[in-house]
């Protein structure tokens, strides 16, 4: 088991970006974040993501880290696109494709996807590509083996405007979740929780203790590594008594995931109150203006860069006002 | 043959590329009889101590090298569930494991689990053997620290197992409830013909209720054998890094003041006390 457990998607690196200041980071991305929501067209979109290429790029972070961050939105990307193909009728056809379902193309199908599932064990990567490969490969057997033993015939007409559609859904949703991975790829949880915490401290002014919430994630984040440990312990405690969370009946699991819960619930319970003791003795206050041990300073690269978002913002804003497409 | 462990070797973790590999454990040989044994694992902080006993019940794998037990060889296939009821490990700070209801219910948890005939009773008979049948109603979370161990052994202990390992069981304990502890031990290996392995640190647990030591330095095995024969050794310290029990360590100052011929390795207060009188009767 791999014991040096780091939270987060922080990726270390040296580059301009992980040494911008978070409130800098924090910021522009979300002023890059707004802007991508000002982009309706194709080539716009196209060039916002090729925008957000370079920034990866100059990150020094390899790509497969953000094509990781992608696995759980691929699902949505792809019904995005097949329903936009199916339902969005526009007014210039592309092409109409022919499929007949036969008995024969529907065994194999079957029998393709019967082996998607009995494969995941051994071919473990690239599941979406293979889910992809056979998603074509069953339309395409429809598509060449007209008969025999035919049970339906169907046709699907492609529009323009599906198609467009779809592309700038899916430059938009690639761009938004490549900036944002940006942003926790170059920044450690502990930095961005400080520069979270300096961003929002004005909230003070309408009653609001950022400096306590700060605190509270803070904990959490070092905490998690803590009780991840403490977990396994207690797993392995459990074994030992005989406890195999891969067997047994419904009622015998319950409790058996009982003998871990109830066992962690205590383990944080005893030490948020060891921690609360200590942080007294120590003189904690809630809510009190505390210096923080690692300033974070303001540099010259970070005017540039905020800048350069809000004229990237403002410049959008401009064009939409007059009525540009963009 | 109880635990065999032939040339295991040990790492938390085989990194992919040819990196060197921090083995935990190296080379381990040993033999460990499923009655009858008496045996202290001791050895400095990181010398793998946790882990060796983690490998007896099969909830770690070795990295390689064979382990047996009883007489079964441990693969990726082997049932683990027979394993961990023959050989039951209790580990540091069980409390924590506690969550049922009441007592009795915890210290059944492991038999059902197991499915052992009649656990409650197995549990009430265990609860006796301890000394705790009258906390057997009682919530785990109302209890003391050393209840709450006693309760956590039970729980192993009620499953029956052959084997009971014991990870550093005396830590945290008043001495009285050290001292109950360890008589319940020598009873459990004396009237059902236990094999009883604990790991400590306590080098007077281990002249007065041991037999066999076994010595773990940096994941090695330095020393396996008779208590009398480590203790007898003069580099103890420089080469074991181990303490003498305190009854020795006075007798060899004694020795070393008076120069009388003295039989330093007396392990209880009252044999201690009978050597000064015999050495100083005669020799001075």
């Amino acid at each position: 088991m791999n014991t040096n457990l780091v939270f987060g998607q922080y990726y270390d690196s040296d580059s301009w970006l992980h040494r911008l200041d978070p409130r800098t980071k924090i910021t522009a991305i979300f002023i890059i974040l707004a802007s991508l929501f000002l982009l309706r067209k194709v080539a716009s979109l196209a060039i916002a993501l090729a925008f957000v290429l370079v920034l990866i790029l100059s990150s020094k972070i390899p790509l497969a880290k953000f094509l990781a961050s992608l696995r759980a939105m691929s699902v949505i990307i792809f019904l995005t696109v097949f329903f936009q193909v199916l339902f969005n009728r526009g007014s210039t056809a592309i092409h109409t494709f022919d499929f007949t379902l036969t008995w024969l193309n529907l065994t194999f199908s079957i029998a393709l996807l019967v082996l998607y599932f009995l494969g995941g064990r051994v071919f473990r990567k690239y599941r979406f590509l293979q889910f992809l490969a056979l998603f074509f490969l069953v339309f395409f057997l429809q598509a060449i083996i007209p008969s025999p033993l035919v049970i339906t015939k169907y046709s699907i007409t492609v529009y323009k405007d599906s198609l467009t559609t779809s592309l700038v859904v899916v430059a938009r949703i690639l761009s938004l979740i490549f900036v944002s991975s940006l942003l926790t790829l170059t920044t450690k949880p502990a930095d961005l929780n400080r520069g979270l915490e300096l961003l929002l401290k004005p909230l003070k002014y309408i009653g609001i203790k950022v400096s306590v919430f700060s605190m509270m994630i803070s904990i959490t984040l070092r905490f998690i590594p803590t009780l991840f440990l403490e977990a396994q312990k207690i797993l392995k405690a459990q074994a030992s008594r005989g406890v195999d969370f891969k067997e047994g009946k419904l009622q015998q699991k319950v409790t058996q995931i009982v003998s871990l819960l109830l066992p962690m619930f205590i383990i944080s319970l005893r030490k948020a109150y060891d921690l609360a003791d200590t942080m007294e003795v120590r003189g904690y206050v809630p809510g009190a203006d505390r210096t923080s041990i690692n300033l974070l300073r303001f540099r010259f690269i970070d005017f540039v860069v905020l800048l350069a978002a809000l004229g990237i913002l403002s410049g959008l804003i401009a064009l939409n006002v007059m009525k540009y497409a963009i | 043959m109880g635990i065999n462990f032939s040339e295991v070797s040990f790492a938390y973790y085989v990194p992919r590329k040819k990196q060197k590999v921090r083995f935990v454990l190296k080379n381990i040989n040993l033999n460990i009889k499923e009655s009858g044994e008496m045996i202290a694992l001791v050895g400095h902080t990181g010398s793998g101590k946790s882990t060796l006993v983690q490998l007896m019940n099969a909830l770690l794998m070795p990295t390689s090298g064979e382990i047996k037990i009883m007489n079964e060889r441990l693969t990726r296939k082997t049932k683990l569930k027979p394993i961990r009821k023959k050989i039951g490990l209790v580990f540091q700070f069980p409390e924590y494991q506690i969550f049922e209801t009441t007592v009795l219910k915890d210290i059944a948890f492991g038999p059902v689990n197991f499915g052992v005939e009649n656990p409650e009773e197995k549990a009430r008979e265990t609860a006796k053997l301890m000394g705790i049948e009258e906390l057997l109603d009682r919530s785990p979370f109302t209890l003391s620290g050393g209840q709450l161990r006693k309760v956590a052994i039970s729980g192993i202990l009620a499953s029956n197992p052959d084997i009971l390992i014991l990870d550093e069981p005396t830590v945290g304990l008043d001495p009285s409830g050290k001292r109950d502890l360890l008589d319940i031990l020598v009873n459990l290996r004396r009237e059902r013909n236990k094999t009883i392995i604990i790991i400590t640190h306590d080098m007077e647990v281990v002249s007065r209720y041991f037999e066999r030591v076994i010595v773990l330095k940096d994941g090695e095995i330095i020393y396996d054998g008779e208590k009398d024969d480590l203790l007898k050794k003069e580099d103890l310290y420089e080469k074991y890094s181990l303490d003498y029990p305190e009854t020795i360590k006075l007798l060899r100052a004694i020795r070393k003041r008076f120069g009388v011929a003295i039989d330093v390795n007396q392990y209880t207060i009252e044999d201690a006390y009978q050597q000064i009188r015999k050495a100083f009767e005669t020799g001075l």
